[in-house]
């Protein structure tokens, strides 16, 4: 075996705990997954059946861990030794072929988290070395700057300054004494500064006290995505660190999905702890703040709205109401696409995918699935989508298949039609 | 480590053609990596290459497609910030190409 193989084999058994043991005993083969995740149903090729990717850890743990392997190994019975060639060549569907959407997992009639158990999975890859260049990239920018894009603070306040000049409002930076930490993701920070301000005005009107800090600006987390166990663990730390040093009540998670998963659901884990603060979504906060009357809708848009459902926030994070009746109370011509809600289509970006240019292909083969719910509706101007990473996964996608539709926030949407005074 | 010449020195790049000392950029060297990349620097490129030059000095960040379309449309106008036109001028994409033009590093995305 080679070292890497090695390497990859013991993380991928030491990952293997009695969950991921009964997951792998319980799949009985019946091909529901395939039919679920949004690369199959685009290639129809079976090498991108759900299960199918976790083979090199099935076989790993069949050989070194499964009841009874002492018995089976004597009748020839259990797999050979995992190589180096094989963890490379599923290297493109453990990484390119899942954007750990949980579709699969909502399907499974074993209960299997198959989305979760990839996850796992890219813990012994990433201990390998095994993963896609742009992911590799982003890491390094995260080790130098927190984030994966290379934003620095000075990049932030910047942003900031920008943002306070054209809504003429305060945007606090570095403030104890508050109740809510905004935390934001690269792509906002540099593709969507607006939403900065738009926070400032919302979070004014509501009467609400907020920072942004210099020392933990940055949401999202390379670690959970790359399947770096320690990494995702210091990341999510810096969070809790700055958010209990300024002794906030809450730590706002921004529009993007797996940032919310990596904080709210894989953050206490990865620490040991529960936190001090709560954990809670920006659409969650804004849902509150409208249910208790202090941010009042306006007028509302009439553009012809739909909405897509961002996988880690509504299927893994449960916030399924929340943006609808936001959404209701600021657009008079909203409509749902066929397959709305919990099991809807991924965009087919997430999980990393988005930042692996080497999945570009397979991403827009399966964005078209997604472009032909928002066409079968009818007649829709604008897509409103609470997650800045299928935003953009978005526009590559209408691009790609020259499709006009605009694409926006929900925060930014809710800033706009906030009721002027 | 492969190099460019530029009158008679040579600069350094990496396996992709990107400069790895960021100090050494010129716009002689910029022209230098603009004809290894087949494309005929106009004023529009220009723009472009000058927009990414300070757009790095302000935020030390080499940016990706979507977000370099963005800052340049808020900063120079839907006109030029739009995929098509960025495309017709770096037809090997906007972002990688002028960036490695304009002597900064490869554009990373968000994750």
């Amino acid at each position: 075996m080679t070292e890497a193989a090695t390497t990859a084999v013991n993380t991928l058994l030491a990952q293997t705990d009695s969950d991921i043991a009964s997951y792998l005993e319980a799949c009985v083969h019946c091909g529901e997954c395939a039919e679920a995740c949004h690369f199959y149903q685009a290639t129809k090729d079976p090498k991108h059946t759900p299960t199918y990717k976790l083979q090199p850890l099935v076989k790993a743990y069949k050989r070194h861990k499964a009841p009874l392997r002492g018995v089976l190994s004597i009748l020839g019975l259990t797999p050979p030794e995992v190589t180096e060639d094989e963890l490379r060549e599923w290297e493109p569907l453990v990484y390119d072929s899942c954007t750990m959407c949980g579709r699969c997992t909502l399907v499974c009639p074993m209960g299997i988290d198959i989305a979760g158990t990839i996850r796992k999975m890219r813990e012994g890859y990433a201990a390998a070395g095994i993963v896609p260049e742009g992911l590799t990239r982003a890491r390094e920018n995260v080790e130098r700057t927190s984030s994966p894009m290379g934003v620095t603070a000075k990049a932030l306040l910047a942003q900031v300054k920008r943002q306070k000049a054209e809504t003429g409002l305060e945007i606090p930076v570095d403030q104890d004494g508050v109740d809510y930490l905004a935390i934001f993701s690269s792509h906002e920070i540099m593709a969507s500064p607006e939403i900065i301000g738009g926070y400032a005005k919302i979070f004014k009107k509501a009467g609400v006290t907020w920072t942004l800090s210099t020392a933990a600006y940055e949401a999202t987390n390379v670690g959970v995505q790359i399947g770096f166990g320690p990494l995702a663990r210091d990341l999510v730390k810096r969070i809790v660190d700055e958010a209990e040093r300024l002794g906030v009540k809450y730590v706002i998670a921004p529009e993007c999905g797996h940032a919310y998963g990596a904080i709210r659901w894989a953050g206490p884990n990865l620490i040991g702890r529960p936190f001090k603060f709560e954990v809670i979504h920006i659409v969650e906060l804004l849902d509150k703040l409208r249910r208790e009357g202090k941010i009042p809708p306006g007028k509302k848009d009439s553009r012809k709205m739909t909405l897509h459902d961002p996988c880690q926030l509504i299927r893994r994070g449960g916030v399924l109401k929340e943006p609808r009746r936001l959404l209701s109370d600021s657009a008079s011509n909203f409509v749902e696409m066929k397959g709305a809600g919990i099991a809807n289509l991924c965009c087919g970006g997430g999980g990393g995918v988005s930042a692996n240019e080497r999945a570009e292909e397979l991403r827009l083969k399966a964005f078209e699935q997604k472009l032909k719910q928002i066409d079968d509706i009818g007649d829709i101007e604008t897509i409103v989508i609470p997650c800045a990473n299928c935003r953009g996964v978005f526009e590559d996608g209408l691009d790609e298949y020259e499709s006009d539709y605009e694409v926006i926030g929900l925060g930014e949407l809710v800033a706009e039609t906030l009721r002027e005074d | 480590m492969a190099s460019y010449d530029v009158n008679g020195t040579a600069v350094e790049h990496d396996e992709e053609g990107y400069i790895t000392n960021l100090s050494d950029w010129s716009k002689d060297l910029a022209q230098v990596i603009a004809d290894a990349e087949n494309i005929q620097m106009t004023d529009e490129h220009w723009a472009v290459v000058n927009f990414l030059r300070e757009y790095y000095d302000e935020y030390q960040i080499a940016p990706a497609v979507r977000v370099l379309i963005k800052a340049i449309k808020k900063s120079m106008g839907p006109d030029v910030g739009n995929n098509k036109y960025m495309y017709e001028l770096f037809p090997y994409g906007p972002a990688k190409q002028a960036c490695k033009i304009a002597g900064l590093p490869k554009p990373t995305g968000c994750v």
